[in-house]
């Protein structure tokens, strides 16, 4: 069990050294994700108001097949997006694959379903009498929309910390997407991988730990946030 | 201001609403009453042009009108029974309908005064949070949220129901200014007999979705046996018989319209008692009404209350007062149904 603790000591070690490769692997991991959750909001946000909000034909199949999409497997994301991007498939051309964009691809479709699940959610909770409310204050449907998710903004700041706890810890997509390149696409999960593979577990601890202060550090932002807004 | 012709409206497939034909002349007082269930807040959300009807028109102005139109959009407002407050505070939620109006000129001032105008001071209220208020002070805040637009129409949907003696004051005060000061149009869903027989200017009556033109007519429902022939029969919970005519088919609630009725005193004999066309009942409430000349008397007859309007010499003649035994005369015959 020495590793565990040799893990806690490395992990400070790796920080306070400014370690080259491991904050190589942490921009990676960040630019990945926030790449993702930028577009899976920009995307799932407009999209969850449409689920939650209007009654269409449909709808309910539509919310089953979001729902089921919430437990997309990593790995099977990371091969339809390999196969898209791979230089024989459709997206070849596009030169994504083995680049941190093709990995936000994956992740941002990983992300996706819980951003529209849960903001869709948030939206059919909201009280009944918002909508009436903003209706005879003189609205118009656009600006019934932009108000109604300002009102539901703790359960989209909720959604957008669940995706963004998934879309750091992942790994399948990025090994698979991302090739696990050293310097370039290699992030903290895919370095775990490699460094639990080769029996070094103490620095897998440590990356693992560096990951975790990572997730704090978002978690903090938000909850600054919450508070705020 | 308003013509509604010919609306049905329908939830799912039960019909809610029906209204052949009314029209509200511009800044009157409309007081609207009817049970729950009766389609009060619908046909408000009807008015306020939340909602388009099912079938039917609703001119407003002389135009055909319905939700989204500019003709309508920021004239008209409602002011829902249980008000929902935007989580902001007090001050943006009263500027919430300017802001999107783009009308910011002197934004502070004009939200200051329409706080004022409910009986809120602007400097303790302004920056209080939603989730820190009253459910009368709320209330008072949506109203004044609706006051700042200046509108052509208010609808308040029950606005004295769940607040204080003191808010549901200030509330009325605030709502009359508005058709004083600037000709607003006042269509209030209230049992608030104060608003009802001081304030407004006539009284629609609701009752299962259908206006009742003969005042406030008092519903009787099922079930109904039958009694002699074309005839049935409620029993009442003090085992008094109510005699009706047989309806036409599909209809199930009789009306005893109050225009119709006559308050006569309570006879002693047990054998006159319980005569075919007569109740007992005693006195609940009398309410002078605005003009002075008429009184609006509520007389419980078992479960039923009935509110009879009669000459104020009348009362002084009966010598009413509430708790009094009176008995009620009416013409089996006349009954309604709807």
């Amino acid at each position: 069990m020495d590793f565990i603790q040799e893990g806690f000591v490395q992990a400070y070690a790796l920080l306070v050294s400014l370690d080259p490769a491991t904050y190589s692997a942490i921009g990676a991991t960040i630019r990945a994700s926030t790449l993702a959750m930028a577009a899976s909001l920009l995307l799932g946000i407009p999209l969850g108001y449409v689920l939650g909000y209007f009654d269409f034909l449909l709808k309910k199949q539509l919310r089953i097949i979001v729902d089921t999409l919430l437990s997309l497997p990593t790995v099977f994301i990371g091969l339809v997006i390999y196969a898209l991007l791979t230089r024989n498939g459709p997206l070849g051309e596009a030169g994504l694959l083995f680049t941190i964009p093709g990995i936000a691809i994956g992740q941002a479709i990983l992300s996706l379903p819980i951003i529209i699940a849960l903001t869709a959610t948030s939206v059919e909770a909201s009280d009944r009498n918002l909508h009436i409310t903003l209706m005879s204050l003189g609205a118009n449907r656009k600006q019934i929309a932009i108000s109604t998710l300002w009102e539901v903004r703790l359960g989209i700041l909720a959604a957008a910390v669940t995706a963004t706890g998934r879309v750091l810890t992942e790994v399948g997509i990025s090994l698979m997407v991302g090739g696990n390149i050293k310097w370039h696409t290699r992030t903290i999960t895919t370095a775990i991988a490699l460094e639990t593979s080769k029996g070094e577990f103490g620095m897998g601890i440590a990356l693992g730990l560096v990951l975790l202060l990572i997730a704090l550090t978002v978690n903090i932002l938000l909850a600054g946030l919450r508070r705020r807004i | 201001m308003y013509h509604i012709q010919n609306v049905d409206h329908y939830y799912g497939t039960k019909l809610v609403l029906s209204i052949e034909d009314v029209s509200i002349p511009e800044a009157a007082i409309i007081g609207l009453i009817g049970p729950n269930g009766s389609g009060k807040s619908t046909l408000l959300k009807l008015m306020g042009f939340l909602e388009e009807p099912t079938y039917g028109s609703i001119f407003f102005k002389g135009r055909k009108t319905g939700p989204f139109t500019s003709d309508t959009r920021f004239k008209v407002t409602l002011l829902p029974q249980e008000p929902y407050l935007m989580q902001r505070n007090v001050f943006e939620n009263v500027a919430y309908g300017l802001k999107i109006r783009g009308d910011i000129k002197r934004l502070k001032s004009r939200v200051e005064d329409a706080l004022t105008q409910v009986g809120l001071t602007p400097e303790s209220f302004s920056r209080r949070r939603w989730s820190a208020l009253s459910g009368g002070e709320a209330q008072r805040v949506a109203l004044a949220a609706r006051l700042v637009l200046k509108p052509e129409v208010l609808l308040l949907d029950e606005p004295t129901a769940n607040v204080d003696t003191g808010s549901a004051r200030l509330i009325r005060k605030a709502s009359l200014k508005a058709r004083d000061e600037w000709g607003t149009t006042l269509v209030v869903a209230t049992h608030d007999w104060q608003w009802l027989f001081e304030t407004c200017d006539s009284v629609l009556h609701l009752l299962h979705g259908r206006l009742f033109k003969g005042g406030l007519g008092c519903a009787v429902y099922g079930p109904w046996k039958f009694g002699w022939e074309g005839f049935l029969q409620k029993e009442l919970e003090d085992g008094q018989v109510l005699v009706a005519p047989t309806p036409e088919e599909g209809k199930q609630v009789a009306i005893l319209d109050p225009s119709r009725l006559k308050i006569v005193l309570s006879s002693k004999s047990p054998l006159l008692k319980w005569k075919i066309g007569s109740l007992n009942g005693f006195v609940t409430r009398l309410f002078l009404e605005s003009n002075g000349q008429t009184v609006q008397t509520a007389i419980k007859i078992a479960e039923l209350v009935v509110t009879i309007r009669i000459q104020r010499e009348q009362v002084e003649l009966l010598k009413l007062y509430p708790g009094k035994e009176v008995g009620i005369q009416y013409e089996p015959q006349e009954i309604e149904w709807l």
